[in-house]
This record gives C-alpha cells, sequence and structure tokens, in this order.
C-alpha cells in the first residue's frame, strides 16, 4: 500500500519539505515500511529510506530538501521502487505505487515526445494497469494521476492563494492547513506549471473503489470520493446490528479501526460500549506488518485489557478485517482467560478476506488467509469464539452507498476489475 | 438636444457600463477614453454617433479639458485610478457632472490604512484589527513577533496585487510560515509599492478572517446609498478554487438581490455598513460622494458582514451581473446621483441569475509578459445564440484581429433562473473564444457549480451560528480572551 503527497506553492519563497512531512506523518498508515520526498527548487532533490516517517526525516534533513514543489510517498513494501529518479531524456522523480516495471523511464520517455497529458496516457495504455503516481520533472512542473478505476483514492486542496496540495486522504490536506476542494477523479490527471494548473480526464472508464478503502484502510477523519470514512464505518456497524443482532452486555471494537463499527453497533441495539484494549507505544498496522514475529509484538502491545468491567459477563468483539486472525485469537483468548469474559462473540466489520489484490492493498498469499481455508465453524473453533461472523457483501454495499458495479471487491469475490484499456 | 456622456476606461467592466448607457431611453452619445482600443466599447461607441480617443486618462487637465472640448453633460469614470488622480476633481470644477469619487473620499480605495481608521474612528462594524507600517524593518520586527493568521498587503490599491492571506494554525508549520510573511513584507515595501510614492503608508498586516466572500455594489449622491444585488467573484486562477489570486476570474449573482449563502438580513447590514461609511466619509473629509461605492465583504465569525476591502468603483467582473441585468434607466441613476436626487430613484434588475465566466490567456496573472500577443477569436453570434453575451477586457482590436494584452482579455455573462443553468449555458458559449495562435486560454468550469454553492451554504451556516451566538451575548466587536500567567485580555473594537 501506498500513501501519496504533492505540494505545489504558487511563488518561490515557501520552503515545502516540513509540509510534506506533515502530510506524510498523517498518511503513515497507509504505509510504514519506507519513505520519500523529493523537491524541486530550479533542480531536484530528494531522500527515502526505509522506516516511519519521523525516523525517515529529521530537521536536517528537511532543511536539505529545500524547494517550492514537492512529492513524497509512504510505503508498506520494503524495496525503494515506490519513487524513482531518472535524469534522461527528460529528467523526472516519480511516486508511484509498486504495480508496474520501469514507470520513471517510460513516462520520461514520453515527456520527451509528447504533450503532458498525451504522455500520461501513453504511459497507461503501455503499462496497461490502474497505476496512480505524482511526479515532478527537472522543469518544475508536478504531474498527478488518479488511476483509471479509482482504486487509490487521491484528494485536492489548496492553502489559500499560495498552494495547491494533493494526497491520498483528506485528512493529510487539513494536516498540512490546506481546505480539501475536492476528488481527483478515477482516469483524471493534473498538471502545476510555473503559470497553470490544468486538469484533463485522460480515461472514462467506469470507476471501480476499493471497498477496503472504506471497511479498513482509511482514516476514519477522510473523506473519500464524497463519502465521509467515519459515516461509512458507522453505517457498517449498523448493518451488522441488523444481520447479527447477538444478546450479550457490553460490545467492545478492536483498537482503532474497528471503533466506529463496534459504536454503531451497539447503539443501534441499545448495548453498552466499552473500551477494552489500550496500546503501547506507537499505533502498527498489525495486519499489514511482514513478518509474522511483528505481527504478533504489534498485537500483543495493542492489546492490553481493561479487565475491571468485562469480568463474568458476555460480550460482542467487533473488528474490521479478519485476515489472518491472528489478533481476532488473541483477543478472544485475553477476554477469554485473562479478563474472564463468560461468551465472547466476534462479529467482523467486512465479508471474508478470501483473495489476493493484485492492485497493491498487502492482502498475504491464499494459504495464510483464515476464511479460505476454514469453515466458520472451524474458525470459531481455532480462535476460541462462542460466535463468529461476517459481514455480507450485500450489507457492505448498502452500508456504503456505492453501486456493485461501481466498487471492487476483488478480495471478497476473487472477481476484479477489467483493466484492459 | 443629446446628451452626450464620457466614460474612461477600458476593461470589461466599462463595456458592460457602455451597453447600459447606450440602452437608455435617452439615446445619448457616447464618448470613450481609453488608453487602448477595446473592441465592444469603441463599436458601441460609434454606433451611438460619439467617439473613441486614445489616450492616457490619469492626466486630470487633460480628461477635463477633452471634456469640456467635446462639450459633454456628464463625465463617468470606470476605474480607480484616475479618481486617485483628481479628475473627478477636475471634472466637476469645469461644472461638468461627474460619476466617479472626487480624490479626498476615493481614498477609501486607494489608502487601505485610511479605509481602517475610518471605520475604527467612526465605530463602523465589520472592522478588523490592523497595523500600519512605514517601514520595513518593523513590519518584519512585528511579524516575527505575532505570528498569527493574518492577512499582508500594500498599504495602497496597487489593481488587486500583492495580498497574502496566511492562515496560521497549526504550530508546527509556523517558522516556515513565518519565513514567507516576512518576504512579502520584504516585497512589498522592495518591489510593489517602489513605484508608488503618492504614500506613506506601505505595509498593511490585518487579522485574517474566513468565510464566503461577496461583493456589494452601491450607487450613492452622498446622502442616499442605493444597493445593487449582491456578486460573488471567484478570485483563485484556476479550476476549483485553486491557483494564484486574480483581480476575478468570473461571478455568479442570484434572481435575489442577496446570494444562496447570505440572508436577507446578512445583505441589510452589509448595505448598513456601506450607508455608515458613507456618512463617515463625509464628515471626515467634508466631500459629497458621488458615484459608486462597493464593498468587498466576507461573512464572517468575528461580525458577521465585515468589510475586507472598499472599492471606488464597480467590480470587474461584478459590474457586469449589474449592468447586465439593469432594469433602470442608467441616465436616469445618473443625473439623481449628480444631483443629489438619488432617494428618488428605485434600483430594478430583471429577476434572472447570472454567470460571468472571464476567460485568460496561460501566463496570467503570474507571467502577463507570456500571456500577452496572443491572437483570439471570437464567435459572438454563436454566443449570442445562446441569450449570452461577450464583453472585451484586457483585448485590443489590431490590423490582424484581436491581440491579448496579458490579462482576462474576454468576459461571457450568461442569464438563466437559477445559478448553477446559467454556468452550463455559459460553459457552452465560452467555446466560442477561441486562440487562433494556438496559445491556450483557460477559464474556471466550476463557478456556479451546484457543489460548490453547497459547500458555501454550509460554511455560512457554521460561521452564521457563531456571530449570532456573540450577537447575543453582545461580544461582537469585542475580542476576549486569557493568556494562563497573564490574566484576561479585552480587546475592543
Amino acid at each position: 500500500m501506498v500513501g501519496f503527497t504533492s505540494i505545489y506553492a504558487f511563488d518561490d519563497s515557501w520552503r515545502v519539505s516540513r509540509f510534506t512531512y506533515y502530510a506524510l506523518l498523517a498518511l503513515q498508515h497507509r504505509g510504514q515500511e519506507s519513505a520519500g520526498i523529493a523537491v524541486y527548487n530550479g533542480r531536484l532533490s530528494h531522500h527515502l529510506s526505509q522506516g516511519f516517517v519521523d525516523n525517515v526525516f529529521n530537521d536536517d534533513v528537511l532543511h536539505m530538501l529545500q524547494g517550492w514543489l514537492s512529492i513524497g510517498y509512504v510505503s508498506s513494501g520494503f524495496n525503494s521502487t515506490y519513487m524513482s529518479y531518472v535524469k534522461n531524456p527528460t529528467e523526472l522523480i516519480i511516486c508511484t505505487c509498486r504495480l508496474a516495471d520501469n514507470v520513471a523511464l517510460k513516462l520520461s520517455n514520453n515527456l520527451s515526445r509528447y504533450d503532458p497529458f498525451e504522455a500520461v496516457e501513453k504511459l497507461v495504455r503501455e503499462v496497461n494497469q490502474p497505476i496512480t503516481f505524482t511526479a515532478l520533472t527537472g522543469g518544475g512542473e508536478a504531474i498527478v494521476f488518479r488511476d483509471f478505476l479509482g482504486l487509490n483514492p487521491l484528494s485536492i486542496g489548496a492553502y489559500g492563494f499560495d498552494y495547491g496540495a494533493v494526497a491520498s486522504e483528506t485528512s493529510a490536506l487539513e494536516c498540512i492547513g490546506a481546505d480539501p476542494k475536492g476528488d481527483v477523479k478515477p482516469g483524471e490527471a493534473y498538471l502545476f506549471t510555473p503559470y497553470s494548473i490544468r486538469r484533463e480526464t485522460l480515461f472514462k472508464t467506469c470507476r471501480r473503489l476499493c471497498s477496503f478503502e472504506y471497511v479498513y484502510l482509511a482514516r476514519p477523519d477522510s473523506v473519500i470520493d464524497g463519502i465521509p470514512i467515519y459515516d461509512a464505518r458507522y453505517r457498517i456497524g449498523v448493518e451488522l446490528a441488523r444481520e447479527w443482532p447477538i444478546e450479550a452486555d457490553y460490545v467492545i471494537g478492536v483498537p482503532d479501526t474497528a471503533l466506529p463499527f463496534a459504536i454503531a453497533y451497539a447503539q443501534t441495539l441499545g448495548l453498552q460500549f466499552h473500551i477494552g484494549f489500550i496500546s503501547t507505544g506507537r499505533k502498527y498496522r498489525t495486519a499489514i506488518k511482514p513478518s509474522i514475529f511483528e505481527r504478533i509484538v504489534g498485537v500483543q502491545l495493542k492489546l492490553n485489557p481493561i479487565k475491571s468491567v468485562f469480568r463474568g459477563r458476555r460480550i460482542v468483539i467487533v473488528d474490521d478485517s479478519v485476515i489472518r486472525g491472528t489478533t481476532t485469537r488473541n483477543i478472544v483468548s485475553i477476554l477469554k482467560n485473562r479478563v474472564g469474559a463468560r461468551e465472547v462473540h466476534v462479529l467482523v466489520g467486512s465479508p471474508k478476506v478470501v483473495y489476493e489484490c493484485p492492485y497493491g492493498v498487502d492482502v498475504p498469499p491464499r494459504d495464510e488467509l483464515i476464511a479460505a481455508n476454514l469453515s466458520d465453524e472451524e474458525v470459531s473453533y481455532v480462535t476460541g469464539a462462542d460466535s463468529f461472523h461476517w459481514l455480507s457483501i450485500n450489507s457492505l454495499q448498502k452500508a456504503l452507498g456505492i453501486d456493485f458495479r461501481e466498487l471492487c471487491l476483488g478480495c471478497f469475490t476473487g472477481s476484479y476489475p477489467e483493466v484492459d484499456l | 438636444m443629446t446628451f452626450k456622456i464620457m466614460l474612461i476606461g477600458e476593461a470589461a467592466r466599462e463595456h458592460a457600463i457602455a451597453e447600459a448607457i447606450a440602452r437608455s431611453s435617452y439615446s445619448p452619445k457616447l464618448y470613450s477614453l481609453m488608453t487602448y482600443r477595446n473592441p465592444g466599447i469603441a463599436r458601441i461607441a460609434e454606433k451611438t454617433g460619439g467617439g473613441v480617443f486614445i489616450g492616457s486618462f490619469l492626466d486630470p487637465g487633460f480628461v477635463a479639458g477633452k471634456a469640456l472640448e467635446l462639450g459633454v453633460d456628464m463625465v463617468v469614470i470606470g476605474p480607480e485610478e484616475p479618481q486617485f488622480h483628481g479628475v473627478a476633481d477636475a471634472v466637476e470644477n469645469n461644472q461638468i457632472p461627474c460619476i466617479g469619487a472626487r480624490r479626498e473620499v476615493a481614498e477609501i480605495e486607494r489608502s487601505k490604512a485610511f479605509m481602517r481608521r475610518l471605520m475604527w474612528k467612526y465605530s463602523i462594524p465589520g472592522r478588523l484589527r490592523f497595523q500600519v507600517f512605514k517601514n520595513v524593518e518593523d513590519a518584519v520586527e512585528y511579524l516575527k513577533e505575532y505570528a498569527e493568521s493574518i492577512a499582508i498587503k500594500p498599504a495602497r490599491q496597487v489593481g488587486g496585487k500583492g495580498v497574502k492571506v496566511l492562515a496560521d494554525l497549526q504550530t508546527y508549520l509556523s517558522s516556515d510560515r513565518c519565513e514567507v510573511k516576512v518576504k512579502h513584507a520584504r516585497d512589498i515595501y522592495g518591489k510593489i509599492m517602489r513605484d508608488y510614492v503618492d504614500i506613506d503608508d506601505k505595509i498593511l498586516v490585518e487579522e485574517r478572517v474566513e468565510g464566503p466572500e461577496y461583493t456589494l455594489q452601491c450607487f450613492t449622491d452622498g446622502y442616499t446609498v442605493l444597493p445593487t444585488p449582491l456578486v460573488q467573484d471567484h478570485k483563485a486562477a484556476f479550476e476549483m478554487g485553486i491557483g494564484q489570486e486574480t483581480g476575478g476570474m468570473g461571478t455568479i449573482a442570484s434572481s435575489k438581490p442577496t446570494l444562496p449563502f447570505i440572508t436577507e438580513e446578512e445583505y441589510l447590514e452589509s448595505v448598513r455598513i456601506v450607508e455608515e461609511s458613507v456618512k463617515a466619509l463625509h464628515r471626515e473629509t467634508g466631500v459629497r460622494y458621488r458615484g459608486v461605492i462597493s464593498g468587498q465583504m466576507m461573512l464572517t465569525t468575528l461580525w458577521g458582514p465585515t468589510i475586507i476591502e472598499f472599492y471606488s468603483r464597480l467590480g470587474d467582473p461584478e459590474a457586469l451581473n449589474i449592468m447586465a441585468t439593469m432594469e433602470t434607466d442608467i441616465v436616469e441613476l445618473f443625473e439623481a446621483i449628480v444631483s443629489g436626487k438619488l432617494s428618488k430613484i428605485k434600483l430594478r434588475f430583471k429577476p434572472l441569475a447570472t454567470v460571468v465566466k472571464c476567460i485568460a490567456p496561460e501566463g496570467y496573472p503570474q507571467r502577463r509578459d507570456i500571456a500577452k500577443g496572443h491572437l483570439v477569436s471570437v464567435d459572438e453570434s454563436s454566443i449570442n445564440a445562446l441569450g449570452c453575451r461577450v464583453y472585451y477586457g484586457s483585448i485590443h482590436q489590431s490590423s490582424n484581429g484581436l491581440v491579448t494584452m496579458g490579462s482576462r482579455a474576454v468576459e461571457v455573462i450568461a442569464f438563466a433562473e437559477t445559478i448553477p443553468e446559467a454556468s452550463r449555458i455559459c460553459e457552452e458559449a465560452v467555446r466560442y473564444v477561441k486562440a487562433t495562435d494556438g496559445w491556450r486560454l483557460f477559464h474556471r468550469s466550476d463557478i456556479g457549480d451546484p457543489e460548490v454553492l453547497a459547500r458555501q451554504v454550509e460554511q455560512a451556516e457554521t460561521i452564521r451560528n457563531i456571530y449570532k451566538y456573540r450577537a447575543t451575548r453582545k461580544l461582537l466587536g469585542l475580542h476576549l480572551d486569557w493568556i494562563p500567567g497573564r490574566g484576561k485580555i479585552t480587546i475592543k473594537y
């Protein structure tokens, strides 16, 4: 997974590296393995490395990155192909998702032969993949493109008359003081030049928004394609209550993503919602940690239980998604063994994740997906839950309020959008 | 005997005024004084049997002389700069009635410091806290000391340029923003204000406010203030309100006097602010204001209607929305202004929503040098067939055709029941304005977009809620704060 940002100041008295840094901090949940920033101040320079945003950058590094234009990324991948630099024929630096090889070189070639919009269109046709990217050229232009299916969210905003900004999520724009103005539409490109901002729709394909963004990936304070994430998650909780009303004493959400689901579930059924767990240290996204060891450490640090209220009670625990089941097993075990809950019912705010994602969401191989390998009964047995239920695909669609034909549900159904242009 | 009017100015605003003059039932002859040949104004002037004179209109003696020579019955001044130079004074001193503020009262636009001091001195609502600096180092010291959300402006009107509005709500980004503030203050002092030696105040720092903006254009004879329907300009250069500040890329007005996000009550309060300002100007200068005074206003949590700037003229492009829908005979209106009988006039407007879109050559506003000199074709008959009208701005007629001059070249107005519908029609019409030399022209398709309107309605509701709360507790015009360790702070506006 990747988070993108780009800042384009309209006058060269701005130094945007710190703004870019804070936008990336706000996007940290989209990728915690590497980060990079490139700036332009008459020439291009960049810095990237493995690690969290605040490990990759410090004041000295930000001070070196002087410029009034920038692009930046965070990513859940190890290697550095997410930001690449090409000198010839057209000097540029690009941040993109990992789907396609040599995107930088191909774009560089195209830019030397065509106008920027044509260059992007030809690049995407060559690659034939739903890539999203931000790029800076050696001529001081920024090019932003959102994939033609709209799988990767991308918003655009502005800070007064001083800079335009693009980011994967609106919350990152807000974090740097920019007002979100709208979404970059699927298949749409923006070109910032020293004297204009232009947008063009390069592909008019049917949008297929990533349902996983709404369920898990995005921050609840973001708005993606006009849908506030918190509202979508709240409605998922309402749908869960409608599909799986359970007689229980208390409802808990797995922090942090599942809290809106749990609140909505409890409110809909008139049950009490309580905070169940307190985390230690940084907010790790446990599902996307690459090694088993890191995932388990992540889960354990994230989940120290509050014991007092739950002893002897019947508890519904709501999670946003269950991939391998690592977190869920830990939680059920903690609630039963350490807290002494009488019953533990698990509800999942997404349908069963049973297929991999070819578009960059870090879903593990199929043999690691619990729902792809075990029956519902077996899942209950393995996790130790009294009952275990998933949101149906229909309810998810209803909660999101997006037409089936405009959603990508590939990880739940195995049926992916057509990409042939 | 035919009535003769001399119109000064050559922008799209003056084109719209010229058109309203030509519509008058008095069939006046229009004489145009402009610095370059605006094809729209020239055509109208010639059609009315008047004439076109190319020349500088900043020299009061020259303008008055020309008016005497032509024997005109009235002079109408479109832009602000001739007013600052005393053109209205010279014309009136030669016993020729003039629509346009005299130098002393045009000060309300020329000097932003004068305007703020006037508002404070006469306790006019809608005023903002401000600091004026004659010296750049004092300004820099102030900016470094008080890192807050502010607007930094040249203290003089310099064609709308040089304004920087910097919200400073994220402490972690303050130091970077402070550098920009300081650099901008130095730019205003060293670059923008260098050419204006007619004023001591150089830099104005004002508290920054936030909210939907609108323009209230009024006619006045110094006694009565007659408001026209509200118009909203769109200042950012590019789509979705992103980009540098321009003179305005387009406007909207509804079929009612207000806008969808401004209440009747707020409209009346805005008018009251302008009325009080006109009165205060008279008390301060002893001069009657005869002409146009416009409030560029914002709905803020501080006051509700708040003055951002005053214009001593109609706005451009705001003038178009008003002039194109005005049913009152403009000659009667002007006669009433110069004779001090404006209270007898009732302004009438067609109940239509209007949307204006400005078309500019790429390069505007930052690189006017490259935006200049491009050939443009305008298919007026196709635009008229859509019920739209064309006004020429920064464009002149050469032997090769229409040539851009670096700013907004052509402005197109559309009429409909609703703003979004007018916007849609306007979008069709702007396609008939094309560059014929391969250069790119741009305009903003989002002006009048229903989503953008809805967002402003929402923002206005939020602000209304807060200023009403303040009003009921009698907190308008007061700033109450408490600083830990220092105590209570009360600032009275």
